[in-house]
């Protein structure tokens, strides 16, 4: 009854009521086509074909005994491990230059956004010649100091990989910087003063004020690039297309190869709903950490 | 406040046009596929179908892309001349997008009449009932479907079905930089050089000062990997698969001879560009004169406008012959009623014809299709016209093998790709690689 | 007991520069030493592109490429134009982006508000669920989209680009997480003094939100912007509903790419994005609420 009651209060109806326009578009267009999804992780299917055989959970199953499954998921870790922290630490520090109002502080700015807004494929090609081993710059320049020559993308083991944090770091900071910078707003200046007069110095206010002020931004931006960083594509497709042998093959690329190349959607499918699984996973224990450390409103 | 409705009404203003007005503007691609929109084919009424292609729009500026402009006259030519049958061309993707993009409207039933596909797409079509049967059409004595190069035929027929008809055949030969050649003294290839002919001038070729290579392979592991290899496998009198289709046949003698040779000249003599990421670096470094010899076909030749090029085909093994690998692509119909199935046969009918192939291959250096149209007497300017490519076309009488069309081919291609990549790094040998890839070859043919 | 709100807006970052003998302030400050030689990295794809689109044909066959090319083919801007209708393709990019923003901003500030201040019923499973949606890669999910789009008859039109866009998870997501560090006396006082959920949204969550509205509404407008995949295969014979990036791959041929015209159509494309990245920082407004009791 006590349920009930609270189900229906007034508050129930107007969260609601604000809730649902969102929740049916995002229900219609995302949970939907995720139902789909998980059926088809339950056949064998090529997508052409109208034959559809149900097979249950053969498709998971011959997922577990998958080797290169496994490698993919290997290097989804490694590149999030890697990717995640950097960028975001990255950013915040960033933001913090930007956060100021000196000369051309707007086209600084702007400049940071610049390869977040440039095409995959134009940026793929410059890299592919920026990091090339014989005619690269990259290369060059580290000659000039006495390093490399290095292989990036051509590496044999996890050295593509990195190249690959290197290429999606610089692409996607500006993202994350623009995240800051709105957050860093919020910040009421009487803290910062008070903080201020109380004798403490930048690195302290910062630290003990602006950061934990952060949480929520912060927050925001682990969940989202962690999702982002599981499902890498992109980047993998156009540059390095999963080698040298596969050792940037990541579980998205390989999933689109299986379903768009070989004619395996339902196990592809099967791949992305494991995949789900971490990636949800991981967000729920994302939120719990943050409940309990982020600080929200004053 | 104010401000939000304002905007709220804007945007349901908008929408509201856009929706409407996007409709409106375009009946033809609003009629669903399918047989409900099946129209009857009594005289007088125009039956509408629609092509889709991959050949962008020609473009000022750049190479003027002939083989959009060709197909457009083409079309335009049968719209003139074929009052009832009126055909749209329709730009769908890159080509590498082309079966995805297929895939999806197929799900949703809004297929085109008619499409250009990739032969490796095949076996995967052949699994929709979509996708229309020809053979009774073609094997009618009128069209002539023997003219077609076996290679090609081969590509169409899935299961002994033809499902295609040769759009696009073309083969692998290899294109050199004369002027290097010339700098290190090296006489040109010719027509019956040997592998290691070309290896000598692979390693003459390679100046590792000036960054310089031999000649290139594609090492990305992808199909493109695997049917350089193919070429080289069957010069060496191996196969693919055994004839059955049953059981891995590479790991021969003919292969290890083949996968041997590669090893020998990217490993030992470090001659070969290993190109990992195959995203047209190699063309353009050919084109830069940092390599001597590519392995490629007739539609690179306009990405090297720098370099004086000659073309030779491939070099044999001892024993062997100059075999090549062909990579037909195909025009596939789809089923959306049997009024625009004729409509679109009766215009493929017209369009492959000798005399519309001849002036296709005139006006964009395609290779004809047909074996015929290579002894038509309007043929005789293309040599002329297209440098080069004239030795392409007669490389087409090399093509005797095809690659197995099955639907297990994709795994296969990946089992290979790898193992020819492993060597070429030097992290395995050749025989490991082959039984390595064989094993898992005959596993997955192994399965119902 | 009545709360005297008082929202002052303070002028933000901008408005140091307004006022004059704030602070003494040097044309030339140390940061440029930083954030100038960042910038140049930043700005090295723009650089490439531009450089790249300057090019004829024949130059971007080279490899290493050539940076400083033998004349600036200005040319292959005029051509690439005329090679398209890109006019028409900025239109329906520039319709779908506006009404796809305009949709966002109204039901993500809704959404998030509701998540961030509304106790209600299902609250914590409902935003999962939302969540959830941005975890399954797309390539997985179009093919079910594209049937619902059809059955909704709005497919092979701009209505299928707006209409599976028109609220956005990640937008949500990000707005709650603003809402929530906006301080809750002043809602709490507002609705003590009579106002609506909505109307405290409208009045006094949103115009303290400048920041946050103005980044969504730029992250969404090149989200949209942007999008390739979903107009490939949405967009199937209705050359009129083309959007730019989709159009844009008509320069990547079947076998050539003419990267010049290419490059030169994505800085084109990429303009209208940083003008109004670089305009929307006006809306980085500090919104300050003082509050003062009284009585």
């Amino acid at each position: 009854m006590q349920a009930i009651r609270r189900a229906l209060s007034s508050e129930t109806v107007s969260g609601w009521a604000f809730v649902l326009p969102s929740f049916a578009l995002i229900a219609l267009f995302g949970l939907i086509p995720i139902g789909w999804a998980l059926l088809l992780s339950l056949q064998k299917s090529n997508l052409i074909s109208p034959e559809t055989p149900f097979v249950g959970l053969a498709n998971y199953r011959a997922l577990a005994h998958d080797p290169l499954f496994r490698e993919t998921l290997g290097h989804m870790l490694i590149y999030t491990g890697l990717f995640v922290p950097i960028s975001i630490v990255a950013a915040l520090g960033v933001a913090v230059a930007l956060n100021r109002s000196v000369w051309f502080i707007r086209l600084y700015r702007t400049a940071f956004f610049v390869p977040v807004v440039a095409s995959t494929i134009a940026t793929s090609i410059m890299f592919l010649w920026l990091f090339d081993k014989n005619f690269g710059l990259a290369n060059f320049l580290l000659g000039k100091v006495g390093l490399g020559p290095f292989g990036f993308f051509d590496s044999p083991s996890n050295g593509a990989l990195y190249s690959i944090v290197a290429v999606t770091v610089w692409g996607w900071i500006g993202f994350d910087v623009i995240i800051y910078l709105a957050a860093l707003q919020g910040i009421p200046r009487e803290l910062l003063e008070a903080a201020e007069i109380d004798g403490a110095g930048r690195w302290s206010t910062f630290r003990n004020v602006t950061v934990p002020l952060l949480g929520p931004a912060t927050m925001l931006l682990i969940v989202w690039s962690s999702i982002n960083a599981f499902q890498l594509f992109d980047e993998v497709y156009f540059i390095t297309k999963g080698g040298p042998l596969n050792h940037t093959l990541v579980p998205v690329l390989y999933l689109f190869q299986l379903a768009f190349q070989q004619g395996i959607a339902g196990y592809a499918a099967a791949i992305a709903y494991v995949l789900f699984f971490f990636i949800l996973l991981l967000t729920v224990v994302q939120f719990w950490v943050g409940n309990r450390v982020v600080h929200y409103s004053s | 406040m104010k401000r939000t409705w304002f905007l709220l009404s804007v945007v349901l203003g908008v929408v509201a046009a856009a929706c409407t007005s996007s409709k409106g503007a375009n009946p033809q691609s609003a009629s669903p596929g399918g047989a409900s929109s099946a129209q009857s084919a009594s005289s007088g009424e125009v039956v509408n179908i629609t092509l889709w292609h991959g050949y962008e729009a020609p473009a000022p500026g750049g190479p003027p892309n002939y083989e959009a402009i060709s197909l457009k006259n083409l079309i335009d030519t049968f719209n003139a001349t074929h009052p009832t049958i009126q055909v749209r061309d329709v730009f769908c993707c890159s080509n590498d997008f082309a079966l995805q993009k297929l895939t999806v409207a197929l799900q949703g039933d809004k297929q085109p009449d008619i499409a250009y596909e990739y032969g490796s797409s095949m076996p995967q079509l052949a699994t929709t009932p979509k996708v229309v049967d020809l053979t009774q059409r073609v094997n009618d004595p009128s069209y002539a479907w023997d003219d077609f190069f076996p290679g090609e035929r081969a590509v169409t027929t899935v299961d002994g079905k033809v499902l295609g008809i040769p759009a696009l055949v073309d083969n692998l030969a290899i294109v050199y930089n004369q002027t290097l050649f010339d700098k290190v003294g090296l006489s040109y290839p010719s027509s019956d050089w040997t592998w290691d002919e070309f290896r000598a001038a692979a390693k003459a070729l390679t100046v590792p000062a000036a960054k310089q290579f031999g000649w290139s392979f594609p090492a990305d592991a992808s199909e493109d990997t695997v049917w350089h290899y193919d070429a080289m496998l069957w010069e060496a009198g191996g196969d693919i698969l055994t004839s059955d289709n049953k059981k891995a046949a590479f790991d021969s003698p003919a292969g290890l001879e083949a996968l041997t040779a590669l090893q020998e000249m990217a490993v030992t003599d470090k001659a070969v560009f290993v190109d990992l990421q195959n995203s047209g670096k190699a063309d353009t470094l050919f084109n830069s004169g940092k390599i001597g010899m590519m392995v490629t076909g007739p539609w690179a030749l306009p990405s090297y406008p720098d370099v004086k090029y000659g073309v030779q085909i491939m070099p044999s093994f001892p024993g062997g012959n100059h075999q090549t690998i062909a990579g037909p692509d195909n025009w596939v119909l789809f089923d959306n009623g049997p009024a625009r199935v004729d409509a679109a046969w009766t215009f493929m009918k017209w369009f492959t014809a000798p005399e519309q192939v001849l002036a296709d291959s005139l006006a964009c250096g395609h290779l004809p299709t047909r074996a015929s149209v290579g002894s038509m007497p309007g043929f005789a300017s293309f040599g002329t016209k297209y440098p080069g490519v004239g030795a392409f076309v007669a490389n087409l009488s090399n093509v005797l093998k095809a690659r197995p069309q099955i639907s297990t081919y994709p795994k296969i291609s990946t089992a290979m790709g790898q193992a020819i990549v492993s060597v070429l790094l030097g992290q395995a040998s050749p025989q490991e690689a082959l039984s390595k890839a064989a094993q898992e070859v005959d596993t997955t043919l192994s399965i119902p | 007991m009545s709360v005297d709100v008082a929202i002052a807006r303070d002028g933000g970052l901008d408005a140091e520069l307004a006022e004059p003998g704030r602070r003494l302030r040097l044309p030339f400050s140390p940061w440029h030493l930083v954030l100038f030689p960042l910038a140049v990295i930043m700005l090295t794809p723009l650089l490439w592109m531009l450089v790249t689109s300057l090019e004829t044909f024949a130059e971007t066959q080279h490899f290493p490429p050539i940076l400083i090319p033998h004349s600036l083919h200005w040319q292959n801007y005029p051509d690439a134009l005329r090679a398209a209708p890109f006019g028409r393709w900025f239109l329906n990019t520039t319709i779908v982006t506006t009404i796809v923003v305009a949709s966002n901003l109204l039901l993500c500030s809704l959404a998030g508000y509701a998540f961030a201040r509304i106790k209600f019923f299902g609250r914590e499973a409902v935003f999962m669920l939302i969540i959830a949606t941005l975890m399954i890669p797309f390539q997985v999910i179009m093919i079910p989209t594209f049937l619902i789009v059809k059955r909704l008859g709005l497919l092979d039109s701009i209505g299928a680009l707006m209409v599976p866009n028109l609220a956005n998870a990640f937008g949500i997501f990000m707005l709650r997480q603003f809402f929530r560090t906006l301080p809750v006396e002043l809602e709490e006082a507002a609705r003590m003094d009579g106002a609506s959920r909505l109307g405290v949204l409208f009045k006094i969550v949103l115009p303290l939100s400048g920041p946050a509205l103005a980044t969504l509404a730029v992250i969404l407008f090149m989200w949209t912007w942007n999008d390739f995949l979903w107009p490939l295969i949405a967009i199937i014979n209705n050359q009129d509903a083309v959007t730019l990036q989709l159009g844009l791959t008509q320069f990547q041929g079947a076998h050539t790419t003419q990267w010049n015209l290419l490059m030169a159509g994505n800085v084109m494309s990429m303009i209208p994005m940083l003008v109004l990245f670089f305009a929307a920082q006006r809306y980085f407004v500090r919104g300050i609420a003082t509050t003062g009791l009284k009585g």
